[in-house]
């Protein structure tokens, strides 16, 4: 007890500096285990110390508190003491000890499902992240927690703004996993193929020694994914994609191989025999809706390569060739397909006539200019990064070695 | 050392001369750097071991015809630094030498390397002026410097100078023009265009135009804000109204934009696209070719299985 009293002094003297603060992390770092051990006595020593001054000292008390196992009753005011805190504290302080903020955050978070309210933790773990961010291209473990919580919550227009980010610093490969698989089923959520097939492709592609579980349902959601949004699966993971994943991950992917190749052959009876076929496999992996937007898909696909052949065409034509039931139907299929800005073409309702266009966009306005300018501005950016990179490559020990290697070796042959 | 010769003698330089004194200064300081790998070569050549410039020397030869001296051609020489002078047998060997290929060719002084001529170098001189009775001395400043304009070479010549009452042999600078062969003027341009910034290549001129243009933009936006400035001042009533100025400011700004139909518009602005879209695929490319570096040298450095090139035998 007298322990526990004298460390909540110090922390409430050493808390002001940045000095202070740094003996005080050392201070608590020793004080570690005996905190453990009278974790169930802590609580009321929480009250004197106040989160928005005595970050540091306040989160090893709550990570030591939260650290039993926690009933429900607990769950609920330990969500809210957790938020509160998250809200209040000094990131400064926060990031001298990272793995305990993140191990409260996931403890948070764990508590938040417990309670059955993923809503509740959607904000305090957005404000989380950004508080243990070194800057906006730094994922962290909460990103993926963030993500699950949005997805339960199906609150994806929080997880938009950090998906929007451009990451270039990953703490654990497992995050980058987990954070562009939750990504890309939000984006498929939100009907944003195009960003959902960007994350998806990140999972797939990325270096991983052994295959793993996330890297297999997500090529699953990515062969459905471009089947839905470019008409075509792709036959083979491109060549920088390790090899571990180039071997593997098409066996364990086999009804989603096939279901791609009956796609392929354009016939809409094809595919649904097959889906109802395997329906249940697809239910297994909680793709079957997916799987529907697939075929649904089917429908525009054929049209578009309609547009590729003829000039007009009647409803009804285009009806027996897509195989739809009436020139009703496919109306309204290319009706829709014009609004989303699929296809360019007019209908004439008089005689039941579609004229196909070309692409009216001719370049001339000045939205375009902007369009292109800050494309410009992203690829400089960009171009500034890599520049960075390729510098810190050119002076990694390990490369200049084997660069050297091989110019000693040549100019030994060379000399006199 | 004074700065200008009153020999009345015109020089004609050839840019072999300045390649080959570059060449040779640039191969001993390249060998001298690395100290394990050339154990032999740190004293050949007349390398003083100093770490930042090695000096090196040479005989150059020529022909005079009348008053004009034309430099062809160089050849390099042993440095002594015991007696502080040129190996004489050597040179004695290497003037026959030449004499049997260019017999008209005679041997017109020597060069070396340095940012000015030293009282040593007086040394060498007096010592050939047995073989030419007014040697030349042709310096080559190593040291690059950007902003320099001319060539770092410069030509002494010896002069006898009252100085203190006591007659002295001084070095005085003179002028020189660089004369070229056709075969000269090829290599060059070829050896020009390894180094492309130095070049006056396409790429070069383009980036010349368009840092031209924005330097004048620059400027008109400083003046405009200027301007503004004053027009600002003028509003918040800080600045007495003057009208005569308001008049020439307006009618400096009714000056643009010039055209205004649609067809204009249309035209300009699809221009204007045009050449963004041609810098965003500039972009790309060179983004490109980034990575592309970027991807060769992490493979260099961790790939440990595709090792492709079978140069790379560990002997």
């Amino acid at each position: 007890m007298n322990s526990v009293e004298g460390l909540v002094n110090q922390i409430q003297g050493l808390s002001t500096t940045a000095s202070d603060v740094l003996s005080l992390q050392n201070l608590l770092k020793q004080a570690d285990d005996s905190l453990h051990a009278e974790s169930t006595r802590l609580l009321p020593f929480l009250d004197q110390l106040d989160p928005s001054k005595h970050s540091l000292g306040y989160l090893y008390f709550l990570e030591a508190c939260t650290a039993g196992p926690v009933t429900k009753e607990q769950a609920g005011s330990y969500v809210l003491m957790i938020a509160r805190f998250i809200t209040s504290c000094i990131a400064e302080q926060i990031r001298l000890a990272p793995d305990k903020f993140i191990t409260v955050c996931k403890r948070f978070k764990d508590q938040v499902l417990l309670l059955e309210e993923p809503l509740r933790g959607v904000a305090p773990m957005l404000t989380a992240i950004r508080k243990l961010q070194s800057s906006s291209e730094h994922l962290t473990a909460l990103h993926p927690e963030f993500l699950l919580l949005c997805l339960l919550s199906r609150c994806y227009k929080a997880g938009l703004s950090i998906l929007e980010e451009d990451v270039f610093e990953v703490d654990q490969p497992r995050d980058l996993f987990l954070f562009c698989y939750y990504g890309g089923m939000i984006s498929i959520g939100k009907k944003w193929f195009r960003k959902a097939l960007e994350l998806l492709h990140n999972v797939v592609t990325a270096p991983m020694s052994t295959v793993n579980a996330i890297a297999v349902e997500a090529f699953k959601k990515y062969i459905l994914v471009s089947l839905i949004h470019h008409g075509q699966s792709p036959t083979n993971l491109p060549k920088y994609a390790s090899s571990v994943a180039q071997r593997n991950l098409k066996n364990l992917c086999q009804p989603y191989i096939e279901l791609a190749n009956s796609y392929s052959n354009g016939k809409i009876a094809d595919i649904e025999t097959y889906v109802e076929a395997n329906k249940d496999k697809f239910e297994s992996d909680n793709n079957l809706g997916l799987v529907k937007q697939a075929v649904s898909s089917m429908y525009k696909r054929n049209i578009q390569r309609l547009t590729q052949t003829y000039l007009t065409l009647s409803l009804q034509d285009i009806a027996n060739r897509v195989q739809l039931n009436s020139p009703k139907e496919a109306e309204m299929h290319v009706l829709q397909m014009i609004k989303d800005g699929e296809i360019y073409a007019t209908i004439n309702q008089k005689d039941g006539m579609v004229r196909f266009l070309e692409d009216p966009e001719q370049y001339k306005t000045c939205e375009m200019i902007e369009h292109i300018d800050s494309s410009i501005q992203r690829l400089m950016t960009l171009s500034k990064k890599l520049n960075g990179v390729d510098e810190l490559m050119s002076c990694d020990p390990l490369y200049l070695l084997k660069v050297n290697l091989l110019f000693h070796i040549k100019a030994s042959l060379v000399v006199t | 050392m004074a700065s200008s010769s009153s020999s009345g003698l015109t020089f004609k330089l050839h840019p072999l001369v300045i390649v080959n004194i570059s060449d040779h200064y640039t191969r001993v300081k390249s060998q001298l750097n690395p100290p394990p790998l050339t154990s032999t070569s740190a004293t050949v050549n007349g390398v003083e071991n100093q770490q930042q410039a090695p000096r090196v020397y040479g005989c150059v030869i020529g022909v005079q015809r009348g008053r004009t001296v034309e430099i062809f051609n160089s050849f390099e020489l042993l440095y002594d630094p015991s007696t502080h002078s040129l190996d004489r047998p050597f040179l004695k060997k290497k003037q026959e030498l030449y004499k049997k290929v260019f017999p008209h060719f005679y041997i017109l002084g020597w060069y070396s390397t340095g940012s000015d001529a030293q009282e040593s170098d007086m040394h060498i001189h007096r010592a050939l002026m047995d073989i030419n009775e007014s040697p030349l001395y042709v310096l080559l400043n190593p040291a690059i410097n950007p902003t320099q304009k001319d060539l770092p070479v410069t030509i002494y010549e010896s002069e006898l100078h009252v100085i203190d009452g006591i007659p002295q042999l001084i070095f005085v600078r003179s002028s020189y023009t660089i004369e070229t062969v056709e075969a000269e003027r090829i290599s060059v341009d070829h050896v020009a265009h390894l180094k492309p910034s130095d070049g006056g290549s396409a790429a070069t001129q383009l980036a010349a135009h368009l840092t031209g243009i924005h330097s004048a933009i620059k400027m008109l936006n400083s003046r405009i804000r200027v301007l503004h400035h004053y027009l600002v001042g003028m509003q918040k009533g800080d600045i007495p109204c003057e009208n005569s100025l308001l008049r020439q400011v307006s009618s400096l700004l009714r000056r643009l934009p010039a055209i205004e139909s649609e067809k204009f518009q249309d035209d300009f602005l699809m221009e204007y696209n045009d050449t963004l879209l041609i810098t965003y695929l500039a972009m790309f490319t060179n983004c490109s070719s980034t990575m592309n570096e970027l991807v060769d040298k992490f493979n260099t450095a961790y790939d440990r299985h595709s090792r492709r090139g079978g140069r790379t035998a560990f002997i």
